[in-house]
């Protein structure tokens, strides 16, 4: 029984992965027909059924192989602390509300320094406008891996790119360059240099603009940020993701966040397209418009 | 230049300016008895450059020389090489031409626009074009456009070329060096400004404002040269005074003359040539690239057996080839080497009206690609033309048009007016692909079954299946399609379809299919192909083609966060209701 309850669980899962085969009941089906479906499975997508097995999956050097579409569930996106919940726009009703959530920081609270902790609180009350994620602007890192969307990663033998789909961000994780001690220039999405220790991808990011936030929640940094990455396969479909952060002018203390990864599954699993830019607009230019649509901001 | 032009052996354009001697001025001369000879721009087409200052900057062509002007006595000399930017940092300010009526001359200036002449004004801070220094004269700053910054000055005393103004940290320690070493009158202007004089030719020197000046060598103004009789007693005398030479005195290769040219170093890293009387400057002829193995590529794998097209590329090459064969051309197969760098001038001096030739030159790499010498990227219809629109495509292109003037009077009421590329939400396919004015890399990174293409301006990366799989609804439209890739052979195909039409190629439709084909055709070349299958807007399916280069070693993607620093946009929407309101006010 239980050995028929794994093939059940295996089917199941055969059958999101593989179209050409379809068992709505398993229940009726004959052995034999289980012997067939599964064997043409094999013979149809090794990989699929490989896929099953819950071992790390294992790139052409041997190292993991992080290739897929991921996700993080959860509310780190709202606020990386612990969080009741909270109004939204009054617009939105219950859509806007901000759902509870267990924080993601390990030890509980970020250890601001008392001015930053204030900044935290003041852009919280200003988020609807200052967000840079209302804006559409590239959301940075760690907060472009916890956003309530699918990335792609794309592991080649030399660079790993990520591909957010939000605000068209991407980055690529140089693997292939010794690390500079500067990074030639500040940007959005930073710079970042990995390497492998043992199952784990390590990812040094730095060079940041200072101005992303890590959710909306108004938490930050400051251009000073380094962002230890450590990407750990927890099997086939799961990475546990841990990200320190560093930043003596904010922080009293490096601090860690801690979240799983799951992989998005559906057979037709994509990273959509998804250019904001448009739906910020009106957030940012509504007061230069012939007929303005909201009051000039505080300058 | 210690920079390689790879297997081009192109010669770019720099402005050397020469201060030519002038007989008998010579006082107190200490070493060389030097003259200016010449200046030495750095320009990709010298001709171009030529034509700018005689037509601009009233100097005169000089016989059997396409490469140098005589600016009143001074040689300005243009030498195709690697350029890294303006004069701007450097340890020469700027170069000055007088006239007798500069009000009359910055408006003749500022008549003709920079657009397409390259002509910039360097306004003071509240917007005017010239001001008095009381007891000297009137004085005013424009740019040519390979980044010389210029003073044009009123001084009746002497008209053309006025002066060198150098950037020093102490003005006076390297007149005296430059006394020492190379003669020159100490002198004062207008018993205001210390300098030298060679000839009625002034340098001058001011106080270097931050930290020490950046090197001439490789920037606008690359060196400045002094003429000698004789270089050998010369070159022992500036020896003695204190001269470090990077160049002993030499013959140079491809020199026009035999006359011996040296190269030394003054203070604040100026770099100095010291030539003889009859120096005619070095021919610089340009060489076509060729691919010296004609065998055909075996392109590198991945380790997971895919086609290798990995690695940093750039459109530089391809830039300025038009879509469109132009009529003029007739059945021409190839440009010359020479039209096609004169080409891509043109289309750099078009675009210095929005951008500094700084700002180009040294992010389309211009010092390492020889422009491609393609008459046009359509191959297909063979005439190298677009094919016949449809009666529908007609219609459509005639309502753009219409709905083009209409922005114009519309003038920005929103930002829904502007284009997708000013609203920095896309270029648009296969717009995206096309060599952009700058940041114009393009990086491939492959993962088994996956090929990431990112283009650098505005920054969009494209995640391309190599496997099949199902398509998008066709209800789930994109800015950038569906794209569905293989391999055919070592060649990446991609086919791409749901586009929401948002955007448009020359008029494209939603229904546009785009078959794109990606073939590594060298080591350092990747050809890229690209076919436009929209019955609804034209009778047939085009094709064009052109090449990207490679450049891992010094070409790094940066961030264009464009959306991020649009700062166009809000300046643009201001503007508009400024005029809006200008507009109300005349009504009245």
């Amino acid at each position: 029984m239980a050995q028929l309850s794994r093939d059940r669980r295996l089917l199941a899962m055969i059958e999101r992965h593989c179209s050409g085969v379809s068992v709505n009941n398993f229940g009726v089906l004959s052995m034999k027909q289980l012997f067939v479906s599964v064997v043409t499975t094999f013979l149809f997508s090794a990989v699929t059924l490989s896929a099953q097995s819950d071992e790390v999956p294992r790139a052409w050097d041997n190292n993991p192989d992080l290739n897929g579409i991921w996700q993080a569930i959860g509310t780190a996106h709202w606020n990386l602390e612990d969080h009741p919940a909270g109004p939204g726009h009054p617009d939105l009703g219950a859509i806007g509300a901000i759902p509870p959530g267990q924080g993601v920081v390990e030890g509980g609270d970020i250890p601001y320094r008392a001015d930053a902790r204030q900044q935290q609180q003041d852009n919280f009350e200003n988020r609807m406008t200052n967000d840079p994620e209302a804006k559409c602007f590239m959301p940075g890192v760690p907060r472009a891996t916890y956003m309530p969307h699918p990335f792609q990663i794309i592991q080649g033998n030399q660079k790993i790119q990520v591909v957010y789909g939000f605000a068209e961000a991407s980055r690529t994780i140089h693997m292939d360059k010794a690390n500079p001690e500067a990074p030639p220039i500040d940007s959005w999405m930073g710079r970042s240099h990995g390497r492998w220790d043992g199952d784990t991808l390590v990812v040094d990011a730095q060079g940041f603009t200072g101005e992303a936030w890590f959710d909306r929640a108004g938490n930050h940094a400051s251009a000073a940020l380094r962002v230890e990455e450590r990407y750990t396969p927890m099997g086939r479909n799961a990475i546990m993701y841990e990200a320190t952060l560093t930043d003596d002018t904010v922080f009293t203390r490096p601090w860690t966040i801690r979240l799983p990864l799951y992989r998005r599954l559906e057979d037709n699993a994509r990273v959509l397209e998804f250019k904001c830019v448009e739906y910020s607009e009106d957030l940012l230019y509504g007061h230069l418009r012939r007929v303005p649509t909201r009051e000039a901001p505080d300058q | 230049m210690t920079r390689t032009l790879l297997r081009v052996a192109l010669v770019l354009p720099a402005i050397t300016a020469f201060f030519v001697a002038m007989p008998g001025a010579l006082a107190n001369a200490v070493a060389a008895e030097a003259e200016y000879h010449h200046v030495h721009i750095t320009s990709f087409a010298p001709a171009v450059s030529v034509r700018w200052y005689t037509e601009h900057l009233d100097c005169q062509p000089i016989a059997d020389r396409d490469d140098a002007a005589d600016c009143q006595g001074v040689e300005v000399t243009f030498v195709p090489q690697a350029t890294q930017g303006s004069t701007q940092g450097t340890g020469v300010n700027h170069i000055g031409f007088s006239y007798l009526d500069l009000t009359a001359k910055m408006e003749e200036l500022e008549s003709i626009g920079s657009r397409g002449s390259g002509v910039r004004l360097q306004r003071f801070e509240g917007g005017e074009m010239i001001r008095e220094a009381p007891g000297l004269f009137k004085y005013g700053f424009i740019f040519d456009p390979w980044g010389t910054r210029i003073e044009l000055v009123e001084d009746p005393d002497r008209v053309g070329f006025h002066h060198i103004h150098l950037s020093s940290t102490n003005p006076d320690e390297t007149l005296e060096w430059y006394q020492s070493v190379l003669g020159g009158e100490r002198d004062s202007l207008r018993d205001r400004i210390d300098g030298l004089r060679y000839g009625d030719v002034w340098l001058l020197a001011m106080e270097h404002e931050e930290g020490i000046p950046a090197t001439t060598e490789g920037r606008a103004i690359d060196h400045i040269g002094f003429v000698v009789d004789d270089l050998g007693n010369a070159a022992s005398e500036m020896r003695s005074a204190g001269a470090e030479f990077q160049q002993e005195p030499t013959v140079p290769e491809n020199a026009r003359t035999s006359a011996r040219r040296a190269f030394i170093y003054g203070p604040d890293n100026v770099r100095l040539a010291v030539v003889e009387s009859g120096f005619a400057g070095v021919d610089s002829t340009f060489v076509e690239e060729t691919i010296a193995d004609s065998t055909p590529y075996d392109p590198a794998q991945t380790p997971w057996g895919e086609p290798d097209l990995q690695g940093v590329w750039t459109g530089n090459a391809a830039h300025g080839i038009p879509l469109e064969r132009p009529s003029d051309l007739g059945d021409v197969e190839n440009l010359t080497a020479e039209e096609a760098a004169a080409r891509r001038e043109g289309g750099t001096l078009g675009s210095i009206w929005g951008y500094e030739r700084e700002w180009r030159d040294t992010t389309l790499g211009y010092d390492k690609n020889a422009p491609s010498t393609q008459v046009a990227m359509i191959i297909d219809p063979p005439t190298g033309r677009l094919p016949e629109r449809t009666p529908e495509g007609q219609r459509m292109a005639e309502e753009a048009s219409r709905a083009a003037s209409l922005y114009t009077e519309n003038r920005s009421a929103g930002p829904e007016d502007l284009t997708p590329y000013v609203r920095c939400i896309t270029r648009g396919l296969p717009g995206l692909m096309m060599p952009s004015i700058y940041n114009n890399g393009l990086q491939i990174v492959q993962g088994p079954g996956f090929v990431a293409i990112q283009k650098e301006m505005i920054h969009e990366t494209r995640v391309i299946p190599t496997e099949e799989r199902a398509p998008l609804d066709e209800k789930l439209t994109t800015y950038l399609g569906d794209p569905h890739g293989h391999w055919e052979g070592d060649t990446l195909v991609v086919e791409t379809n749901n586009f929401n039409g948002r955007t448009n190629y020359r008029g494209s439709s939603a229904d546009m299919k785009l078959t794109e084909r990606f073939t590594r055709t060298a080591d350092n070349r990747l050809e890229y192909q690209f076919t436009v299958d929209d019955p609804k807007v034209w009778t047939q399916p085009w094709t064009g083609i052109f090449t990207f280069n490679l450049d891992n070693e010094q070409y790094d993607v940066v961030e264009y966060a464009c959306h991020e620093g649009n700062y166009g946009m809000t300046n643009i929407l201001s503007g508009a209701r400024a005029l809006d309101r200008e507009r109300a006010e005349g009504s009245r």
